[in-house]
């Protein structure tokens, strides 16, 4: 049933090798250069962050965000390319694969794209600060980035599905997913906001996403309920998204 | 007798207020070319969409080989092959990649869409840069590579929506003698605005506009369809055109006249006609008369009522 899903998702996967080294680049600099203002430039005056120092209070959030901004654009762009620009969609449409291995592909390119570019990263902050975080910490910490870069693939695919221009595209990114990464605390604790807006910023899956990542990577402390609330949000947004593409090809 | 290879009956789709497709009916023989003409918003490329199974229709039938367009569109994906308006290349897969992704998502294997993919890429002229990427290629060269990719997997029937829209005439013939290498192998069905093309290719043409169908049949039944009137054009020495004119206008047997400085063309009621109009110019310098051989445009320009935009 996903042999069509596979072979899209092998001609992704083609297209990302070959420009591997270039991608990661671009991917890699710009948190990298917050890294290095904030967390190194800004450290002395920030102190410790509940209990951290600044550079590692920020590191887990970096990484998240490069692997769910990832997720996000490759998906939204690379279905609005597809489909409006190349028409690619369309000439799979006339093969004997379904509309729902289509989509169920491209959600898997962004995802990949999402951890591959999380991971290097990470990689990269590693390599270049004495933290050391024990492998048990890492490990639980997959349990965020996997279904964070899931559930930011499958918005990107919606958005990508229902937003036929691209400035269209832009300011969605600029209102609405960046605003969203940057107030789930990935630069500042939660409890920096006023208490009446803190209960509904918690209710956000991208809050326990990035507040869950920092805490199991930092502090081993281990947040099972947001785990599960990004999971679930992922899946809702997986049917969401497949339903969604279904529904406008039918059109 | 087997159902024909495509069949529509009474297939209708609205946009909105808008009627795209009116009621169609057709029948397209196995085996043959079937062109389908009609002029920009006609309804071609909504018809093709809804046989090739990317879209709903609003009321009606279609099936293709005998299967319902809506029940069984993966089998009906499986036997055809569609060479969109658009061109649709993957600009970031090779040539030769754009063929395997498709052989890939037709489930063949590797061993099988090797030596097609490689027949193929003979075929069109395009073994040479089967390496390269489609942006690199002239129009003509992909609009081949589009056409390959849709007999990867052997398809029984072909539809080409303008296969050779924006090609200079060199590389329209070189389409043409591809599609005309494949007839008999499958059921073509082609839709363009251009009436040569039509006429060198096709065995059967229908003529749509706004949706409906207006025309169906050979270029020969199509033409025979205009009134049995003929034109000849006859041409005066000297500047006394205008004089003649008048004179043919007179005259009962001659239906219409235009004239263009010193050329007259005169619709006929039948050829017997002739001989009267020669007598009536006895001693008139003519230049020269010559019968206006009916052209399939102009069986367009009576049925739409209008020239073909290309
Ligand atoms: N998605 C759509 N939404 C609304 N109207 C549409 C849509 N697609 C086509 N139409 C309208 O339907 C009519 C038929 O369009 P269609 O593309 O089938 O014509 P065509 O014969 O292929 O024309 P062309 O020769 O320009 O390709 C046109 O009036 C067009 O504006
Ligand atoms: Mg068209």
């Amino acid at each position: 049933m996903l042999r069509g899903s596979l072979a899209i998702w092998q001609r992704d996967m083609l297209i990302l090798r070959r420009s591997i080294i270039s991608e990661l680049v671009a991917v890699v600099a710009y948190p990298l250069t917050i890294y290095l203002a904030f967390g190194i430039g800004m450290q002395s005056y920030i102190g410790l962050v509940d209990g951290a120092p600044y550079s590692m209070f920020i590191a887990p959030g970096l990484i998240t965000m490069t692997a769910v901004s990832a997720a996000y654009n490759e998906s939204v762009w690379s279905l609005w390319f597809h489909r409006r620009v190349q028409f690619t969609i369309e000439s799979y449409r006339v093969t004997p694969i379904s509309v729902s291995e289509i989509v169920i592909a491209k959600i898997f390119t962004g995802f990949t794209h999402g951890i591959i570019k999380g991971c290097a990263v990470g990689l990269v902050i590693f390599t270049i600060t004495p933290f050391r975080f024990p492998l048990e910490h890492l490990l639980q910490y997959l349990l965020f980035l996997i279904p964070g870069s899931a559930l930011f693939s499958c918005a990107g695919i919606i958005s990508g599905t229902v937003m036929d221009k691209p400035e269209t595209i832009g300011k969605v990114e600029a209102v609405l997913v960046m605003p969203l990464i940057f107030m789930s605390g990935l630069f500042f604790p939660l409890s920096s906001y006023p208490p009446s807006v803190v209960s509904w910023v918690r209710a956000l899956p991208t809050t326990a996403l990035f507040e869950g990542a920092r805490r199991v990577l930092v502090a081993g402390d281990m947040q099972s309920l947001a785990a599960l609330q990004v999971s679930l949000s992922a899946i809702v947004a997986f049917v969401a998204a497949v339903c969604i593409f279904r529904y406008k090809m039918s059109e | 007798m087997a159902t024909a290879a495509i069949v529509t009956r009474s297939l209708t789709k609205s946009y909105g207020e808008l009627t795209a497709l009116d009621s169609f009916d057709l029948e397209v023989e196995h085996g043959s070319i079937f062109g389908l003409l009609g002029p920009n918003g006609a309804g071609k490329t909504t018809l093709i969409r809804i046989l090739t199974t990317l879209m709903r229709q609003s009321s009606g039938d279609a099936s293709i080989e005998g299967l319902d367009i809506l029940r069984s569109g993966r089998e009906i994906r499986s036997m055809i092959g569609v060479v969109s308006q658009e061109n649709s290349l993957d600009r970031y897969l090779t040539a030769r990649e754009n063929l395997e992704l498709h052989a890939r998502l037709h489930g063949m294997e590797k061993k099988l869409y090797k030596r097609r993919i490689d027949d193929l890429l003979e075929l069109m002229g395009l073994a040479g840069r089967q390496k390269d990427f489609p942006d690199t290629f002239s129009g003509g060269m992909q609009r081949r590579l589009v056409i390959a990719r849709a007999l990867v997997h052997q398809p029984q029937v072909l539809f080409l929506d303008e296969p050779t829209t924006g090609l200079d005439p060199q590389s329209r013939r070189a389409v043409w003698e591809y599609v005309r290498s494949l007839a008999g192998s499958m059921t073509i069905f082609l839709t363009t605005h251009y009436l040569e093309e039509a006429e060198q290719l096709c065995d059967r043409i229908a003529i749509m506009d706004h949706g409906r169908l207006i025309a169906i049949g050979s270029t020969q039944e199509l033409k025979d369809r205009l009134s049995g009137a003929t034109v000849y054009e006859i041409e005066f020495a000297g500047q006394d055109a205008d004089h003649y004119a008048a004179l043919l206008g007179a005259m009962p047997c001659v239906i219409d006249l235009k004239q263009v400085e010193n050329k007259i063309a005169i619709t006929l009621e039948c050829w017997e006609c002739l001989s009267e109009i020669v007598t009536a110019l006895n001693g008139v310098p003519v230049r020269r008369i010559s019968l206006q051989e009916r052209t399939l445009e102009d069986v367009f320009i009576s049925l739409t009522g209008q020239k073909v935009r290309e």
